[in-house]
């Protein structure tokens, strides 16, 4: 290997370019098409999969270069990966799947042909995940699976939800989980798409009646699917905060660009919000620097890694919310309206920001956990045992 | 920014010996004849160590833990460094006296009260860390440096917030100084890292005490850190004192253009941490934490006051607003 990190980064940065596949549609199936192009192309050209191993087409980078992608990437303002598949199921695959399951799901998940979202919650289980009631009983070589799934991002794009189905007893909680990967096209799925409050469907709740699922579709043993839920490849979290960092790095240019274009960077009030923030995205990517060394030189991240994700969180609402605020009274204005400023990005970024501290566990779900299992606090009594 | 095993070795050294030897009237020249602390960071050539700013965050981190009352701070964090700026003839001249802890010192940071004339000095400065009792005084006039001698200036201890840190108080007047040429802002960046990360060892300890205190504590039968006011807010002040941690490892680990960036970040950031979490400390202890014999008090008597040393956060945000551009 006798590039260096610099000629990677030309060299990624020139790739990125000459392939930017331009703006985002507004049509939405347009956009479908547009995003999946892109990361077909990403793919073939050999730059998707940072931190994935190269036996399923990822580029199985150094940290340091993962570092210089998520930078590249997110300067270049790409499409994301359709679906969680990439980011959450990929690593439970990678671990705990059937080399058939690995060479069967991992390609064409990574080049966006297929697409994955993760039916976790229900309706009475949502922090409170081994509530989960969905179940699937065992009928010859087949699953038959029935209950409801809910707060299902990109379910309605999806090709294949990844989900956590009773197998056990009622009481079982979460020893009687398993982890099933159900065809999204398969009779009896009803996908609904759920309105938010920006007025989008990012989510969806889905409709398990009688489906019939292979046991071969299934990760992991019987009844062993809960230790599966928190599988990740342990520089993915890193690499997922030098990810936004980046991302931060540059919506936060553009606000302070904003502030300026509207005269407030001489208000000392704005100039130490601004600064506040300027501190804050510097210190998500020092972490996220913090977080890679700690794996390189103890094999695992250390306890910035478990609070980089509450930080990220009220970080990007108080930004957006603080843009709103600089907005003025251009900040009533929603992204229809023909004088929304930057087609209201910064009022959409406020309201799509309150799912921050909701969705993939609430913040107070994920303090319980950083007390608990960072600073040792004992359990609420009141909580059932894990 | 890999963290090397000397580093950890470093810090499980002070962090022993600190437990062992606190209280200690020894504790100077041992930390200087047993760990070679006061030269941890100075050059090998007068008898330093030669390890850079990380491996004196790490020492700093961990006086910051114990509050531990010391001239190390000023002689090392703010005079070492403002000596090994300076040239040959002022590094062989003060440095190994430093180093084998024979000789204190500190750096008056007094801005436009003190004039320099003809190689004497006049004026006062004020909140002089150590100032009543270093031997050796640096001493800031305009834009340049000065060394004079601890006996040739009337000196006051100033009464103070934080006891376990002496301030004093400088009156000089035609005093006799040597000018050093040391660059004054970055003496001043490197002293405000240096601080940061006492800063955070303070901080990280607080955050320690809340949380053994919350898994003992009981009430209403159970530990007050099962209920989630309790458990929330000492996950929230992991967060910061994390985040902390990340702004001084990356300040000390700086180099170069960006060296007033880090510090002007680490300094805003890391003072205003340490305050909430000492505050958040006596908070969560109750009743026990607002009496005079429980350490939480010192640590937010240390918060605060270092908190308005160099600078307020406000002023450092400023600062960090105009490096960047804003």
């Amino acid at each position: 290997m006798s590039e260096t990190d610099e000629e990677f980064r030309l060299r990624l940065r020139a790739f990125l370019t000459s392939s930017h596949p331009g703006r985002r549609p507004k049509d939405r199936a347009d956009r479908l098409g547009w995003q999946k192009a892109w990361l077909a192309a990403l793919f073939d050209g050999g730059f998707a999969g940072p931190s994935w191993p190269r036996a399923y087409g990822g580029m199985e980078l150094s940290f340091a270069r993962q570092v210089i992608y998520h930078e590249e990437y997110a300067k270049a303002r790409l499409p994301r990966p359709l679906g969680t598949g990439v980011s959450i199921a990929a690593p439970t695959i990678i671990t705990y799947g059937t080399d058939e399951q690995k060479d069967r799901y991992l390609r064409p998940m990574l080049r966006g042909d297929v697409v994955w979202a993760q039916g976790y919650s229900e309706p009475d289980a949502g922090s409170d995940l081994p509530a989960l009631r969905t179940t699937a009983s065992r009928d010859g070589d087949v699953y038959v699976v029935n209950g409801q799934k809910v707060w299902t991002s990109a379910a309605d794009i999806a090709d294949i939800i990844f989900t956590l189905v009773r197998t056990g007893s009622v009481e079982s909680r979460q020893d009687g989980i398993s982890y099933l990967l159900i065809d999204a096209h398969a009779p009896g799925v009803t996908i609904r798409p759920l309105r938010d409050l920006t007025g989008d469907a990012h989510f969806c709740e889905i409709f398990f009646d009688d489906v019939r699922v292979p046991v071969a579709n299934r990760v992991g043993a019987e009844n062993g699917g809960w230790p599966l839920v928190r599988t990740s490849l342990g520089h993915e979290r890193a690499a997922g905060v030098m990810n936004q960092a980046a991302t931060y790095r540059r919506v936060l240019d553009e606000l302070i660009e904003l502030a300026r274009e509207r005269g407030l960077t001489s208000d000392p009030l704005v100039r130490d919000r601004l600064a506040g923030f300027e501190m804050r995205v510097r210190i998500m990517r020092y972490t996220g620097m913090r977080t890679i060394a700690d794996i390189i030189a103890r094999g695992e991240p250390g306890p910035a890694s478990s609070t980089s994700r509450l930080f990220v969180a009220l970080f990007e609402q108080e930004l957006h919310e603080f843009a709103v605020d600089v907005l003025g009274p251009y900040g009533v204005l929603d992204r229809e309206d023909p004088h929304a400023v930057q087609r209201g990005r910064w009022v959409w970024g406020f309201l799509r920001t309150r799912a921050s501290t909701i969705g993939a566990g609430t913040a107070e779900i994920q303090r319980n956990t950083i007390a608990e299992q960072v600073l040792g606090l004992p359990r609420d009594p009141g909580m059932p045992a894990r | 920014m890999d963290v090397t095993g000397e580093q950890h070795e470093l810090r499980a050294t002070v962090r022993r010996f600190l437990a062992e030897k606190a209280g200690d009237s020894l504790l100077w020249r041992q930390m200087a004849d047993q760990l070679g602390l006061q030269g941890v960071a100075l050059p090998e050539k007068y008898g330093g160590a030669g390890a850079g700013l990380t491996e004196l965050a790490i020492v700093m981190e961990e006086l910051g833990r114990v509050l531990l009352p010391s001239p190390y701070f000023a002689t090392v964090a703010l005079a070492g460094h403002a000596l090994a700026e300076c040239g040959d003839e002022a590094k062989s001249r003060w440095l190994p006296a430093i180093v084998d802890g024979s000789l204190t010192a500190t750096v008056a940071f007094s801005g436009a009260d003190v004039r320099a004339c003809g190689g004497e000095l006049t004026g006062t400065a004020m909140f002089v860390v150590d100032g009543d009792t270093a031997d050796l005084l640096l001493v800031v006039a305009g834009a340049d440096l000065y060394a004079v001698e601890g006996k040739s200036v009337r000196r006051t201890r100033l009464q103070t917030l934080d006891p376990t840190r002496r301030l004093g108080r400088l009156e000089l007047d035609r005093t006799p100084a040597v000018r050093l040429d040391a660059n004054v802002d970055r003496v001043r960046d490197l002293a405000v890292i240096a601080l940061a990360a006492e800063q955070v060892g303070g901080a990280r300890a607080c955050l320690d005490a809340a949380v053994g205190y919350a898994k003992v504590r009981v009430q209403f039968g159970r530990p007050i850190g099962s209920f989630q006011a309790i458990k929330h807010k000492c996950a929230d002040l992991l967060l910061e004192v994390e985040a902390a941690r990340s702004a001084v490892e990356h300040a000390a680990a700086t180099t170069g253009d960006d060296l007033p960036i880090a510090a002007a970040l680490a300094a805003a950031y890391c003072s205003v941490v340490y305050t909430r979490v000492a505050k958040e400390n006596i908070q969560i202890h109750g009743g026990i934490g607002y009496t005079w014999e429980h350490d939480a008090h010192r640590h937010l008597k240390r918060a605060k006051s270092s908190e308005l040393l160099f600078g307020t956060p406000a002023t450092h945000r400023a600062r960090l607003a105009d490096l960047v551009g804003i």
